[in-house]
């Protein structure tokens, strides 16, 4: 800036002359024909100049930066457009007085300006609640409505039974694509299907480990194909295909042996037997009695519920003790 | 200690020869080995050497007074890609080193948002803005097709470099 503060007529021959009104070039035409040596001023000036920069070996002429974009920010100014996007956090445009890093003994954290702390830091100055109404606003015309029969979660899942659930991946890197992104999980419960026993009972059996007990619910996922699209349509057929083929019933299904059976059924099993044996045994001499009216018995009926309880939902206290009272009015004791 | 240790060594090797008459003479190390750690200090030297914030803190004050320069997430559970993240800063902070010689005032930043890859630079005022808006665009072009990804370069002017302490 030494040549302009030196050559003020020459700013002015500049001023006329040069159309962008920038520094840069103010100077570079000021630096030319102070250079070329037009007037004799000017040639004084430009030796000194040299002789000043000689070490250096170069005749440029230290220009000063401008004053900084904070200098000329009113208070009400759109932030938006000093940050519209994520950026580093730059001195010169961030308008406070911030300071960053350990203090050197005796004295105070170094300020903002070429402060690298404050630049690996990631900030959130393009994010204010001015810039977030911004963004909501032109995102608006891109939505609809919640429907608004849909006010529960028990309405939904009325309605929408099935849940597919899928993952996005957010990473830095090279590539953005993710290949866990294709996985596809079918949620479904079966309580929620049209099944009736056998077929509930087959559905269940086909599922395998897909099944959880305590929830009810089907989860199929699939991952065998390289689309998102594609697994999701090759679950939804799994699913079909899974219904369809519980509702028939194949010829080999009548071989069903009682080890293959889900629950324990008492009619004919080996506990009924035995308790028909007992019964019939404790039995007056001459007396004969049909096995349903035996069986019909209220005592019998409670001694088969303790059973079916016992074996179905394991052993606990309340049960072993509903099984010794059942035991006991058999036996009349 | 140490003439006793010297007298020891003397000794070992005075039993040793007479032990083995024709075998050369090895003797043993007995000072301690130099356990010093070197990496990325400036050691102190005489007030002189002016030394920024980035300098003057030591590897062990990362994460407690000094930042990291680089940031991406292939550093997490779960996420791969690390080594190659690490190649490529490697390559872009000698690249930056080397194209803008002598102007670096600051080590580079290297941030990634997504794919977008952003080298932030703190520069010393030595060459006209002309010279450092064609580096930038230069670099910004060659990183790219480089690398496959866009690449910003987010640059920083001071008048000289920012001095922390002197050393």
């Amino acid at each position: 800036m030494a040549a302009y503060i030196t050559h003020p007529a020459l700013s002015s021959l500049c001023k006329i002359n040069c159309n962008i009104n920038a520094i840069y070039s103010l100077i570079s035409f000021s630096r030319r024909i102070s250079i070329s040596s037009v007037l004799s001023t000017s040639a004084v000036t430009t030796e000194s100049e040299a002789a000043g920069q000689g070490v250096r070996g170069q005749r440029r002429s230290k220009r000063q930066a401008g004053e900084p974009r904070t200098e000329r920010m009113t208070v009400d100014q759109d932030w938006t457009a000093v940050y519209p996007t994520a950026a580093s956090f730059k001195p010169s445009t961030v308008p406070l007085p911030v300071r960053m890093g350990y203090p050197v003994k005796r004295g105070v954290p170094p300020a903002k300006k070429g402060n690298l702390e404050l630049i690996k830091i990631p900030n959130f100055l393009h994010l204010t609640p001015v810039a977030i109404k911004k963004h909501c606003e032109a995102l608006k015309q891109f939505c609809t409505e919640w429907p608004s029969a849909l006010d529960s979660d028990e309405k939904c899942m009325k309605h929408f039974p099935i849940q597919v659930q899928s993952k996005e991946f957010v990473s830095a890197g090279l590539s953005l694509k993710n290949p866990d992104a294709r996985i596809v999980t079918l949620k479904v419960k079966l309580s929620s299907l049209n099944l009736d026993d056998h077929a509930r009972k087959k559905m269940i059996k086909l599922g395998e480990e897909r099944y959880c007990k305590d929830t009810d619910t089907l989860t199929i996922t699939t991952d065998s194909c390289p689309l998102r699209q594609q697994n999701y349509d090759y679950a939804m057929y799994l699913l079909t295909v899974l219904y369809h083929e519980s509702w028939k019933t194949e010829a080999w299904e009548q071989e069903k042996t009682r080890a293959d059976m889900e629950e324990y059924e008492w009619e004919d099993s080996p506990s009924q037997k035995n308790v028909l044996d007992t019964l019939l045994r404790m039995r007056p001499l001459g007396a004969k009695d049909e096995v349903e009216e035996l069986l019909g018995q209220p005592a019998v009926q409670e001694y088969r519920d303790t059973m079916l309880r016992l074996k179905n939902e394991g052993e606990t206290e309340e049960n072993l003790h509903k099984y010794k009272e059942a035991v006991k009015k058999l036996f009349n004791i | 200690m140490a003439t006793s240790l010297v007298r020891q060594t003397k000794l070992l090797s005075i039993v040793s020869s007479q032990l083995n008459p024709a075998a050369c003479f090895r003797n043993i190390h007995c000072t301690a080995a130099c356990l010093k750690n070197r990496a990325a200090r400036i050691r102190e030297g005489k007030g002189d050497k002016s030394v920024t914030y980035e300098q003057a803190y030591h590897p062990h004050h990362i994460g407690h007074r000094k930042g990291w320069l680089s940031q991406h997430t292939s550093n997490l559970q779960g996420e791969d890609g690390a080594a190659e993240r690490v190649v490529e800063d490697v390559f872009i902070r000698r690249f930056m080193y080397g194209t803008f010689h002598g102007c670096l005032a600051d080590e580079v930043v290297i941030k990634r948002r997504g794919n977008l890859l952003v080298i932030c630079a703190v520069m010393i005022q030595k060459l006209l803005p002309s010279k450092f808006y064609f580096l930038i665009g230069y670099t910004e072009e060659l990183l790219s097709h480089f690398y496959k990804c866009p690449v910003k370069i987010e640059m920083q002017t001071v008048e000289e470099k920012v001095v922390y302490k002197y050393l």
